[in-house]
Formats: structure tokens, C-alpha cells, sequence
């Protein structure tokens, strides 16, 4: 043994300093491991970011096409995934055709996941003066109707975006944005039941199903509030849309913390639930129309419904951050988006309920039988059955974000 | 006072002659103004002064070691050896620590202020405990336990490449190494669609059968693997896995195979040679493995994020989304340094039954 181990002399005098070090750097990982794992904290958003971004929609440009004149124009726009038609099976998706008509080079990223999440990205930036490098953000309509309360916003460069006119009756001035000046809605939907008729094994039809004990820890919910106790409210018969105190939400609040408590709820997601229920780890969950309709097309199991006792209704809204930098390359493409023939594309694609007034006309053009669809273009039996959530004063929206986030975050 | 000279004068200069006062002095001062310039005590002209200030005192020590002579270089070499760490630490280790601690101890005026005003307020420490405890707890339990899941794997792995590895022993160490070199995330995130419901691994219990024991076990729950307490223990253990095996590697691999071989010659068993032989010779490493493995996987919050459900949260969790969610900086600079606290008071507890003489 002796002869195989030349070591041995050194080894000795090695020894005691091999172990110092080891104990030593062990303390220092106590000082230095600890405080990297929160910044780690921070970082970790930026990763997810950079997946949601690196999404299909955020294709280059066909070559050849920025030279249309648009000036060496360019525009960001940051939206939600899955949100827009992109290029692909022959047909050209609506960034490439927005380039192609303006020679504008837009950059279009998919940085929303969750409301709350992105508005505390821009809040530092924002709420210091800073601009943000989005020229239009597209958050959920309460969240609008914060960040224009709060002054973040640039009015809207309405006078250029002729087609403006084109928004629906009923979007026109709406609570979030009273005069109008400040947002454009970019598409709006319904929240209902999504589910996966193989993981389920039956039809989902009531709000009931979620707490269905035989789904215990595969049910989904969403950790945007509005949608997440608007349909629990719904379930218990209560009206959402008028809510004027905490009494009024306290009863779905409890039923969301037992389900929790009871394991019921496998997770709480932003807009990235699609997988889950795609691969049936989630049977069924709270989910956004166009979402799983667009699964739907490649996953005939997967199911949207407008539970019995009724569903919610909301908009995501476009918006530029004080400060944005190509205010007309802006209007260009919202001008572009609000012709219903470039609308009716987009609609196809992303099945959501369209802002836009004619496009009905214009989907029947490219699919007849989706144009009678009453997910995307509800009829008045079907709008009947739709809440939206009331406007909160602040001190109940706080008194709910609270409990909420104790519920879904912590 | 003359002016100092050339070095065949050492004795003439003042400072050379207090090299080691001086030394002391320049690190310091340079600390101390770093510190504070990084956590924004001083701004504006008052750190330019400071940073002159540092500067000055630098190029006098400078000064100092070229023109003193040997003697006084050999007294300011240690300071001039340390001064680079020191920095460093008071730049990007105290001053964010200091500003977290303002931060932790300030309000928002307003529900969406961006900045925090520092008025002492304890408060967030309060909620900070209120609030979170069941969080903390599951943090620091389920970082045990996959402290001592890692041990339990990687001391035989250490021990096997260690003692038996032979010519491959860089090429095991290797392969441990080497699934590391992937993002931390991605990996993650690999885990939950291999555990997935319908994955190749639920399939595979189901196929054996094993479904209904590992239920009962509590590995397993309604069909799933993924979105339990399990995923999120084997999660940490997976991914703090190496930090374990190399030090205990580096700890076995100074035992000389002599002293087993002379145990035996005494007529140890096998077994009692190992436990009074080998064992303690690799406490250190075991020791450095445990801090290095348990103090991240209490602060961890990917593996509960990918692998957890809503009652499996840890307190990386709740830092995590009060940072960048509710962005109550605050309230969340006070958990982290609860979480701090906590784990410090751990590691001193355990050093003081666990840990080494030379730590004394």
C-alpha cells in the first residue's frame, strides 16, 4: 500500500491547511451564499423574460421589406404571449406584414406574464421619470387605469390613427380610460373553465368542478385576481361586477384559501398555465378564451367553457409609457391593427374577442364557420352571461392584493 | 522636517518608520470610504472628496513602500496583500448589506412610491416573522432534509471515487461536474417535464405498480410526482448534489489508505476502522459541504417554483415575490436578513457540536 501512495510526507504538512481551507471556506459561504441567492431573486425574472421573448412572433424581418420608407423608423411593442398571428404555414404573421406595408422596423417582445409582475418592473423606471424602452405596453385594463391614474402615460397620438374609429361602441370612453385619450384596446376575452377532457374524463360545464375533490392538486388558477376570485364570486352566485367592499369578496376569498389549504389548487400561474394543461398536469384550470382555443386547434381535448354561472369579461389595452420614444411609428401600427381586414387575420389566428368593428365580416371572409363562433363573437345571449369586475376603491383593491398575495405568492 | 528621500535614507522618512500604523491606516480608510460612497451615505461632492481622500491614502502607502526601504516594505506587504479583498468586500458585500439594512428599516409613503423613506421602522420585521413563519419553517426543514439526502448520496459517491476510482477518478468527478455547466433554470425546468403526469416517469411507476406505495408513502399524491413537498426536497438535493460531493472528495482523497490498512493490522473491523479512522479525518469537508448545501437551499425558490405547489412555499418564495411582484422592498429586505439572521444563529449552533477546532 505504502509503495502506491507517494504522497505520504507531503500529505502530512498539506493536511492541516487542506482543512483550514475547507472550514474557512465554509464560513465564507455562509457570508456569501447567502446574500447571491436573493440577488438571484432579481435575476431570475430577467431569464424568464428573455424565454418569453425569445417566443415565435419575435421573428426577423423578411429581407428586402424594411425599405419601403419608412425613414429608418423603428417601435417596440411589449405584449402578452401567444397574442398576435405570426408567420407561418404560408401565411404572413402581422409584424412581417406591419413591416412590409410601413418599412417601420417594429420589434414586437412578449414580456407580460402577469400584471403585477410587469408593473413592478416599470414601476422603478416610471415612477423615477425613467422612460422604458417599450414604446406600447399592453396590460389588463385595471392596470392601465392605474398607470394612467398614476400619470406614466403619453396621450395617445389619436389624430394619426384614422381607424380609431372602428372601436367598438361599447369600448369607447371606458371607466379605465374615461376620455379615451390614453388607450386603445388591443384585443378583449373571456376568463371561463379550461380543461382537458383527457385528464377530466368527463365535461366540464360548472365553476363547482374545480373543487371537485377528484381533481385534488390539478386544478389551475390564475394569479390575476380579477379573474381568479371574479369566477369563484360567480360560482357562490355573487356579482362581481358590483363589488364595493372587502364583505363583498370575503366568502370567494375563503373558499380559494381552503381550496388551497386543502390542496385542491396544483398551481397558480400567470399566462404560462398553457403547458400544464396542454400535457394534463392540470385537468382543468381558470383560463383565457383565445388561449385555449388556440391549443384547442392542435389539441382537440383541450376545452374552453363559459361555466353555467357565468364567466368574466376584460381587455388588455394599449398604452405608451410616458416618454415613448416613436410616437408615430405608434399610430402607424395601431392605425394598421385597427383595419378590419388586417384585424380579421390577427383574430383568426388569436381567437380572442376583437375590439375592432367589422371584422365579423372580414373572419367570415377567411373562416365562415369561426365567424359564427360565440367565444369570439359573443352574441347577446352569450354577453349576457359575462361580468367584469367592478372598479375598486384603493382601499379594498389593497386590502384584496394583500390577502391575495398571502393566498397565491407566499 | 526634510523632505523623504531615496531609500539609502530609510530612517529620515516618518512614515516609513510607522509603515505598519500606516498600512492599517490606508486599508481602512479606503474601506470605509468605499463602503460608503457604495451605499450612498456620501454623493456628490463629498464623495469626490472621499475618493480623493482613499486615493491619497493609497498613493501614500505607495510612496511609502517604494521609498522606505525593505524594512518597511515588509511591514506593509500583509496590508497590501489584504487591501485588495478588503475593498472588494466593502464595495459589493458590506454596502449592499448596509443599504438593505437601511431599506429594511424604512416605509413607503405611498402605495406606489418608488422610493422607501428610512424612519426605524421595525414594523417590517415584525410582519416579516407574522407573516411568514410557516415559510421560514418549511425553508430550513426542507433544506435539512435535502442537506442530509445529499450527504447520505454523495459521501459513498465521494467515498468510491475517492478509494476506488483508480485512473477515472477525474473522469467521475467529471461527469458529476459536468450537467452543471447547464443553466441552474433550464435544469429546473427539465425536472418538472421529466415528472410530469404524463411523463416517462409516472409512467414507469404506474407500469410497476408503484403509484399506490409511493402515495402511501407521501412521495406521490393523487397520480402526480411534480407539485409535491418530494418534488421540491428532490429538487434541492439534485441540484446542491455537487456541492456536497467535492469537498467531501477533497477531504477523502488526503486520507492516506495506510491508516485503514494499519487499523485493520490492529484488528479494527472493516466497519470500526472507517467510523474512527477515515470518518473524522473528512469532517471538514462533510462540514464545508453542509454550509455550502444547506444556507442556498433554505434561500433557494426555483426548485418551489417549478416543483411545488401553493402549500410547499419557502421563504425564497416570499422574498421573491415581495421583491419583484408586490415590490415591497422593505418588507423584503427584512425577511432576507430575518433569513440571514436565522441561518447564521443555524451555522453557529452547529459549528459549536459539529464543527472543528480550527474554527475556534
Amino acid at each position: 500500500m505504502n509503495s502506491r501512495n507517494p504522497r505520504n510526507p507531503r500529505a502530512r504538512s498539506m493536511q492541516l491547511s487542506r482543512r483550514q481551507f475547507l472550514v474557512r471556506s465554509g464560513l465564507i459561504g455562509t457570508a456569501g451564499l447567502a446574500l447571491p441567492s436573493f440577488l438571484a431573486a432579481c435575476g431570475g425574472d430577467d431569464e424568464e423574460d428573455g424565454a418569453a421573448t425569445g417566443g415565435d412572433t419575435a421573428t426577423g424581418a423578411t429581407p428586402g421589406t424594411t425599405a419601403a420608407g419608412g425613414g429608418g423608423q423603428s417601435l417596440l411593442f411589449d405584449n402578452w404571449p401567444a397574442y398576435i398571428d405570426p408567420t407561418e404555414d404560408g401565411a404572413t404573421g402581422t409584424v412581417d406584414r406591419f413591416r412590409a406595408a410601413t418599412g417601420i422596423d417594429l420589434t414586437y417582445t412578449e414580456g407580460l406574464n402577469d400584471n403585477n409582475e410587469y408593473f413592478a418592473k416599470i414601476q422603478p423606471l416610471l415612477g423615477a421619470g425613467n422612460t422604458i424602452e417599450p414604446d406600447i405596453i399592453a396590460p389588463t385594463y385595471w392596470m392601465a387605469g392605474r398607470i394612467i391614474n398614476l400619470g406614466w402615460v403619453d396621450k395617445l397620438p389619436i389624430d394619426e390613427v384614422p381607424n380609431a374609429a372602428n372601436l367598438r361602441d361599447d369600448l369607447v370612453n371606458p371607466t379605465w380610460d374615461p376620455t379615451g385619450e390614453f388607450s386603445l384596446p388591443w384585443q378583449t376575452g373571456m376568463t371561463g373553465i379550461a380543461y382537458n377532457l383527457e385528464a377530466t374524463g368527463r365535461e366540464i360545464t360548472s365553476i363547482e368542478d374545480l373543487f371537485d375533490p377528484a381533481f385534488s392538486g390539478k386544478i389551475g388558477m390564475l394569479t390575476e385576481m380579477r379573474d381568479t376570485i371574479g369566477l369563484i364570486m360567480l360560482g357562490l352566485g355573487k356579482d362581481p361586477s358590483t363589488v364595493a367592499s372587502f364583505d363583498d369578496v370575503a366568502e370567494a376569498f375563503e373558499k380559494l384559501e381552503q381550496a388551497k389549504a386543502a390542496g385542491q389548487i396544483r398551481q397558480f400561474t400567470g399566462n404560462d398555465y398553457l403547458d400544464d394543461l396542454a400535457t394534463g398536469n392540470f385537468a382543468a384550470c381558470i383560463g383565457w378564451s383565445g388561449d385555449v382555443l388556440q391549443l384547442g386547434k392542435d389539441n382537440p381535448n383541450v376545452r374552453f367553457v363559459i361555466p353555467e354561472e357565468g364567466g368574466m369579461r376584460w381587455a388588455d389595452t394599449m398604452i405608451m409609457p410616458k416618454g415613448a420614444a416613436n410616437r408615430s411609428a405608434a399610430a402607424q401600427f395601431m392605425n394598421f391593427v385597427y383595419d378590419p381586414v388586417e384585424q380579421a387575420q390577427l383574430t383568426a389566428w388569436v381567437q380572442y374577442i376583437s375590439p375592432v368593428k367589422g371584422t365579423q365580416d372580414e373572419v367570415a371572409k377567411i373562416d365562415p364557420e369561426l365567424a359564427e363562433n360565440p367565444l369570439l363573437f359573443p352574441d347577446d345571449a352569450t354577453n349576457a352571461r359575462l361580468r367584469s369586475f367592478a372598479s375598486l376603491n384603493d382601499e379594498t383593491e389593497v386590502e384584496m392584493d394583500t390577502r391575495f398575495a398571502s393566498i397565491v405568492g407566499a | 522636517m526634510t523632505v523623504p528621500t531615496i531609500a539609502d535614507e530609510p530612517r529620515t522618512n516618518p512614515l516609513a518608520q510607522r509603515a505598519e500604523w500606516l498600512g492599517l491606516t490606508a486599508m481602512v480608510v479606503s474601506g470605509v470610504v468605499l463602503m460608503l460612497i457604495g451605499a450612498r451615505w456620501v454623493t456628490g461632492p463629498l464623495a469626490v472628496f472621499a475618493a480623493a481622500i482613499m486615493l491619497g491614502a493609497i498613493v501614500t502607502l505607495v510612496i511609502t513602500a517604494i521609498t522606505g526601504g525593505p524594512e518597511a516594505r515588509r511591514k506593509i506587504a500583509p496590508y497590501g496583500l489584504l487591501k485588495p479583498g478588503v475593498l472588494w468586500l466593502a464595495l459589493f458585500y458590506l454596502a449592499p448589506l448596509i443599504t438593505l439594512l437601511k431599506s429594511s428599516l424604512s416605509t413607503l409613503p405611498s402605495r406606489f412610491a418608488v422610493k422607501a423613506e428610512f424612519d426605524w421602522n421595525f414594523g417590517n420585521y415584525r410582519d416579516a416573522f407574522t407573516d411568514n413563519a410557516p415559510q421560514f419553517g418549511r425553508a430550513l426543514l426542507f433544506a435539512a432534509i435535502a442537506t442530509v439526502l445529499t450527504i447520505l448520496i454523495g459521501y459513498p459517491l465521494a467515498y468510491v471515487i475517492a478509494f476506488r476510482g483508480r485512473k477515472y477518478r477525474s473522469l467521475l468527478l467529471g461527469l458529476i461536474v459536468i450537467p452543471f455547466f447547464t443553466s441552474y433554470l433550464i435544469r429546473t425546468i427539465a425536472w418538472s417535464s421529466l415528472l410530469a403526469d404524463s411523463g416517462p416517469i409516472v409512467g414507469f411507476l404506474d407500469l410497476l405498480g408503484l403509484t399506490g406505495p409511493l402515495s402511501t408513502l407521501g412521495i406521490m399524491d393523487n397520480g402526480k410526482l411534480i407539485n409535491t413537498p418530494a418534488a421540491v426536497i428532490g429538487g434541492l438535493t439534485y441540484n446542491f448534489l455537487p456541492f456536497m460531493i467535492l469537498p467531501i472528495y477533497v477531504s477523502l482523497e488526503k486520507v492516506n489508505p495506510a491508516l485503514v490498512d494499519a487499523a485493520q493490522d490492529l484488528y479494527s473491523p472493516s466497519v470500526k476502522a472507517f467510523f474512527r479512522v477515515v470518518f473524522p479525518l473528512t469532517i471538514p469537508g462533510l462540514f464545508a459541504g453542509t454550509l455550502l448545501t444547506f444556507i442556498p437551499a433554505a434561500g433557494d425558490f426555483i426548485n418551489q417554483q417549478y416543483l411545488g405547489n401553493p402549500n410547499t412555499s419557502m421563504i425564497g418564495n416570499s422574498i421573491q415575490n415581495q421583491f419583484l411582484v408586490q415590490n415591497n422592498v422593505p418588507l423584503a429586505s427584512a425577511m432576507s436578513f430575518v433569513l440571514m439572521i436565522t441561518i447564521t444563529i443555524g451555522v453557529l449552533i452547529y459549528t459549536k457540536f459539529f464543527g472543528t477546532e480550527e474554527l475556534a
